[in-house]
């Protein structure tokens, strides 16, 4: 892609971004938010997330395979991480850390 | 009596462990951009518009493994979708806003300045959306800069991008110990893991973490639902869970 395919890009991922960050802040400031609605959105970041980090750490994504246990340095990275973000729950604790996990297993166990 | 402090001294304290947070996440990201071919420009350009560590992580994969255009920003529509849910759950803390404010304050919302207001808007009674906003700014401003910092650091030095790529699902795995709150937000976590897995083997596309992401939400509602109609509010699954380290890296 050239450099005006990647600003195009931009704009595209600007509106992209933009449209569900604001429509329901705008709908629901002048709306009452059903009470169930709230409760079950509770439960949607930590699904995603997961599902985030199970397709980083599990899942190939070239062809979508379920890999195991294939990318041993990221799964003891993870445990590390987990435990970091638990017991200091700073988030440049864990991202420094689990940079630094990753790349020293890196050396004895596949990515 | 402490001594009075200017207002936006006041939320830059807050909003700075946050701050410093995105540097190191924001270097990485900065790294990555720039492999994929984006320039300092462009890159700094991208932090400012979309704001999000997870799209434009997704932005520089995709870029690296030629993507089209259409799967990029489809793939970004699933990603950037949570906002949805932040944003109506922030929505109740800033009625009365103008239309314009709005629009401010939602095309700079993102994560982990979600969570600082939220946590602000829950427990101080003084915190005004305009303090919010300054907070989304303050981070908007250091992920800037640190991905402008980082986009020029790659053209300068080889570094293994398998592992800086690693830096976004660091920050997911902290942002779900951080939304542990009850062992039924563990078994949530566990469901969503497994039909993930399934999910996208047999969508064999990013569709499966949109499909496993409702699906496990709405099954973690449905339990808490049933436990606490039999009254079970104090019981296995409900019981809070007390973090180890004090809140106050993230809540003050």
């Amino acid at each position: 892609m050239t450099t005006t395919n990647h600003f195009i890009l931009i704009i595209l991922s600007m509106l992209v971004a933009f449209g569900p960050r604001f429509i329901p802040l705008r709908i629901f400031s002048t709306r009452e938010i059903p009470q169930w609605f709230n409760e079950w959105m509770k439960y949607v970041p930590v699904s995603l997330f997961t599902a985030l980090v199970v397709k980083d750490v599990f899942m190939n994504t070239k062809n979508y395979t379920f890999v195991g246990f294939d990318y041993m340095a990221k799964i003891l990275a993870s445990v590390i991480v987990v435990a970091i973000a638990y017991r200091s729950r700073s988030m440049g604790l864990s991202v420094v850390f689990g940079l630094v996990a990753v790349a020293l297993l890196a050396m004895t166990f596949p990515l | 009596m402490e001594k009075e402090q200017p207002r936006w001294a006041e939320v830059f304290k807050i909003a700075m462990p946050l701050c410093l947070s995105y540097i190191p996440i924001g270097l990485a990201c900065g790294i990555l951009l720039n492999a994929a071919g984006f320039n300092p420009l462009l890159t700094a350009l991208v932090s400012m518009l979309v704001f999000s560590g997870g799209a434009q992580f997704m932005i520089a994969s995709m870029l690296t493994t030629s993507a089209p255009m259409h799967t990029i920003l489809v793939m970004l529509f699933f990603l950037e979708l949570r906002y949805a849910l932040l944003g109506s759950s922030l929505s109740q803390y800033v009625r009365g806003t103008s239309k314009k404010f709005l629009y401010f304050f939602a095309v700079s919302l993102n994560d982990e300045n979600y969570a600082v207001n939220y946590l602000k808007f829950a427990t101080d009674k003084e915190w005004t959306p305009k303090d919010a906003l300054m907070v989304e700014h303050y981070s908007l401003l250091f992920w800037t800069l640190a991905n402008l910092i980082g986009s020029l650091i790659g053209n300068v030095i080889k570094i293994d991008l398998a592992i800086v790529d690693y830096a976004l699902t660091a920050l997911f795995l902290y942002m779900i110990v951080m939304q542990i709150k009850n062992k039924l937000t563990i078994l949530t976590s566990l469901i969503s893991a497994i039909l993930a897995i399934v999910s996208m083997a047999v969508l064999k596309s990013t569709m499966g973490l949109v499909v496993a992401t409702l699906i496990a939400s709405l099954i973690g509602f449905a339990i808490e639902d049933t436990l606490v109609k039999k009254g079970h509010t104090k019981g296995f699954w409900l019981k809070r869970i007390k973090p180890k380290a004090s809140r106050k890296v993230i809540s003050r």
